[in-house]
């Protein structure tokens, strides 16, 4: 079964960089592709989920292909094409291209070749084969919201808190997170960060016993607070100032000049009392997150103002649905979703596959809460 | 720098269609020979190229592409049979790679799937037809809870079989049973039934025979005809036709009474002579008690009476003794 998850080497030597596109430039374009589905998909009132499920397919995708071979905005056209079937929530694909048209520029979709639909079309196969038909795709916002829900503490802080690690989620689609770690562990990771923000100092929780050093380790063993800041800073990257064009437009173009890397700030490993160096830094970032353009001065601002509003935040009251909430047509409604069998795994030590886990038979485990356990996969 | 990049001319694009070309199954699994032919498509047995030369079943399925592209119901089965995977439950036959073979020509409006399963030795047809005499009662009871288990499992998951026979409960080399050929039904539906294949009526339940709705019962329905053909190693209804095979049912378990009849279907209660119910345990002798009882529970006329298969899982057929 196909294992999703690489570690930095891995995600160093891509078949984009083996094909002499620098890590920096493909990371721009990375981010520019996932930030172009997040435009499209919310021009066409997708929902949050079907647009990270479609980025998602994005990143996996160019972990098995050169943005020179495929030029990315169609890829993120058919990605989002395809995450639209596959959420239930289809757009037609004419649709799908004739917004992107409205949104790039005359250069950039010329990429999209004679016949733009027909392009799109043979990618859907090209891509589907190279995701492996791995379609289902879980993201942290149910576990955002999971979580929120066992936290104590005032409310409105809370909500505020929740609100912020949900728009850190959005963000964090531009970055290659998903590729390294598991949906929960990236919802525990940016919520943290969320916490340190908003100055939420999360004290107490539904479940808490006596071994639990954090709220997390209730639902992810062995997080580790080196693990969290990285995840943090990947995510926080994409505020500080950035060599945006310095890759060129398209992947032919000439090699990219040296980028000085930006300096990292390091994140406190206090536990989340005093206001940490991250953030203060952190915190100016949500202030004026795009000053950057400007500075730069012989470069075009491309970065688009980070969306702090998209997709919404639907609050905590509505548990979240996960796709298969409505049961399909022929099977007799339930009023509750059915029992599972197997009790929900309990989830592995961060990066390493579980083993095959089944409880002995016979017998049922208790429902699991949340939606269907996520899929594990071991590596092939 | 930006500018004199942005100032070129579009790159040249490898055009994706010579890349498709780099995607043919047929370097990855090598076709040994047919195994079966469904009415929706094909099993070969194949060599695994790429897991050194392991045997697999695959399942070849013709999907007819739409004007935009696979479709959605094709796409949500299989995301949903991946899903599943990932539980690896021991009743399912386990399926370890999906692809496809790209489209053989140009223009040609359908895609072939390959589904890739575990090869398993036989199906519970074979097996039964092969078993020198009777079997014994531990391994009937084993057999009818892993087939109960998978039901239970799929239908946990909200999948409807539809179509559970011995031929799709496949049965390895430890005497295991998992349950095969399923997640695929709106697939099938839209898709290009072999109309010459004869599909078999003897697990049909009732309610699919009149046309009427159904649900998750049916799958409880065909696996109680699959354990009475455990006990007595033939099939307990072999109509000939569907009015025939509803005969045969009520010939079992009586005319179903007038307000059990579903609602809106063409065939009439009265067609059907006053039969009364038979005593299965003269039908399948031999057999024990408890797994009467349970079959009984299964052969309901009325879906919403019928056991669930958490129902017959719970049965003291499986819980009075451990089983082994
Ligand atoms: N994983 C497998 N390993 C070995 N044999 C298999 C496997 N899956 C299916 N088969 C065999 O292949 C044959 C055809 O199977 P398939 O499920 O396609 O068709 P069917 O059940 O006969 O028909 P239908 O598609 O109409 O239900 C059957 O005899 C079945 O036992």
């Amino acid at each position: 079964m196909p294992y999703w998850y690489y570690d930095k080497k891995d995600l160093q030597n891509t078949p984009s960089f083996r094909d002499g596109i620098s890590t920096d430039t493909e990371n721009r374009y990375r981010k520019e592709g996932a930030r172009f589905i997040i435009d499209t998909g919310s021009k066409m009132d997708l929902g949050y989920n079907t647009v990270a499920t479609g980025v998602v397919y994005f990143h996996r995708f160019y972990m098995f292909h050169s943005f020179r071979t495929f030029p990315r905005y169609i890829t993120a056209c058919c990605c989002l094409f395809l995450a639209g079937k596959v959420e239930e929530t289809p757009k037609k694909c004419k649709d799908i291209i004739k917004v992107a048209k409205s949104l790039l520029t005359e250069q950039k979709f010329a990429s999209f070749g004679e016949d733009p639909k027909e392009e799109v079309m043979t990618l859907e196969r090209i891509l589907l084969q190279t995701i492996k038909f791995d379609l289902q795709v879980e993201h942290p916002y149910g576990y955002l919201l999971k979580y929120a829900k066992c936290l104590k503490g005032d409310k409105p802080k809370l909500q505020k808190m929740v609100q912020m690690a949900w728009t850190f989620v959005n963000d964090s689609l531009c970055t290659t997170l998903c590729l390294q770690w598991e949906p929960e562990v990236i919802a525990v990771a940016l919520m943290f960060l969320a916490g340190k923000l908003s100055k939420f100092e999360v004290l107490d929780w539904n479940g808490r016993i006596p071994k639990h050093t954090a709220w997390w380790d209730m639902f992810v063993e062995d997080i580790t607070m080196e693990l969290l800041e990285d995840i943090c800073h990947q995510v926080l990257d994409l505020y500080s100032p950035q060599p945006q064009s310095s890759g060129g437009d398209s992947p032919t173009g000439p090699p990219p000049a040296k980028v000085p890397k930006n300096d990292k700030k390091p994140l406190s490993v206090t536990p989340p009392t005093s206001a940490s160096p991250v953030a203060a830094a952190a915190a100016k970032a949500v202030v004026t997150p795009n000053k950057n353009g400007a500075e730069l001065k012989f470069e075009p601002p491309k970065l688009e103002p980070l969306r702090y509003t998209y997709p919404a935040y639907p609050g905590l009251a509505p548990p979240y649905a996960g796709p298969y909430a409505a049961p399909p047509p022929g099977l007799a409604p339930r009023l509750a979703p059915p029992p599972l069998l197997y009790a929900e795994p309990r989830f592995p030590p961060v990066n390493v596959p579980p083993p095959n886990y089944f409880p002995p038979l016979p017998g049922r485990g208790p429902p699991p809460p949340g939606p269907p356990p996520r899929p594990y996969y071991p590596p092939t | 720098m930006s500018g004199a990049s942005t100032s070129q001319s579009p790159p040249p694009m490898a055009s994706i269609s010579d890349v498709s070309a780099l995607f043919q199954n047929a370097k990855k699994y090598e076709e040994l020979n047919v195994i079966g032919t469904g009415a929706y498509g094909t099993v070969y047995k194949a060599r695994d190229l790429h897991n050194g030369g392991q045997i697999v079943a695959m399942k070849k399925v013709k999907v007819a592409l739409t004007e935009d592209g696979i479709p959605l119901s094709t796409l949500r089965e299989i995301a949903l049979l991946r899903q599943l995977e990932a539980y690896r439950h021991p009743n399912i036959v386990r399926l370890l790679d999906v692809c496809h073979g790209g489209q053989s020509l140009e223009r040609d409006q359908q895609l072939v799937l390959f589904l890739v399963f575990e090869h398993v030795d036989q199906d519970l047809e074979s097996f039964l037809k092969r078993a020198p005499g009777p079997l014994s009662q531990n391994i009937i009871r084993s057999m009818s809870f892993d087939i109960l288990s998978g039901i239970d499992f799929l239908h946990s998951h909200r999948i409807v079989h539809r179509d559970l026979k011995p031929h799709n409960l496949l049965v390895t080399s430890t005497g295991r049973v998992k349950l095969a050929d399923f997640g695929l039904a709106k697939t099938y539906d839209t898709d290009m039934k072999l109309t010459s294949v004869v599909v078999t009526l003897w697990y049909r339940p009732p309610e699919v025979l009149l046309g009427a709705a159904y649900n998750t019962a049916v799958d409880v329905w065909s696996a109680g005809c699959v354990l009475a053909q455990l006990q007595a190693r033939a099939p307990l209804l072999p109509g000939a036709s569907d009015s025939d095979q509803l005969h045969c049912i009520f010939r079992l378990i009586g005319r179903p009474p007038r307000q059990e009849w579903p609602e809106n279907v063409s065939i009439m209660l009265d067609s059907f002579p006053d039969y009364q119910a038979q005593d299965l345990g003269k039908i399948i002798p031999r057999t024990h008690p408890h797994a009467l009882d349970l079959i009984k529970g299964m052969l309901v006329f009325d879906p919403a009476k019928r056991l669930t298969a958490l129902d017959c899982l719970q049965h003291p057929y499986f819980t009075e003794e451990p089983l082994t």
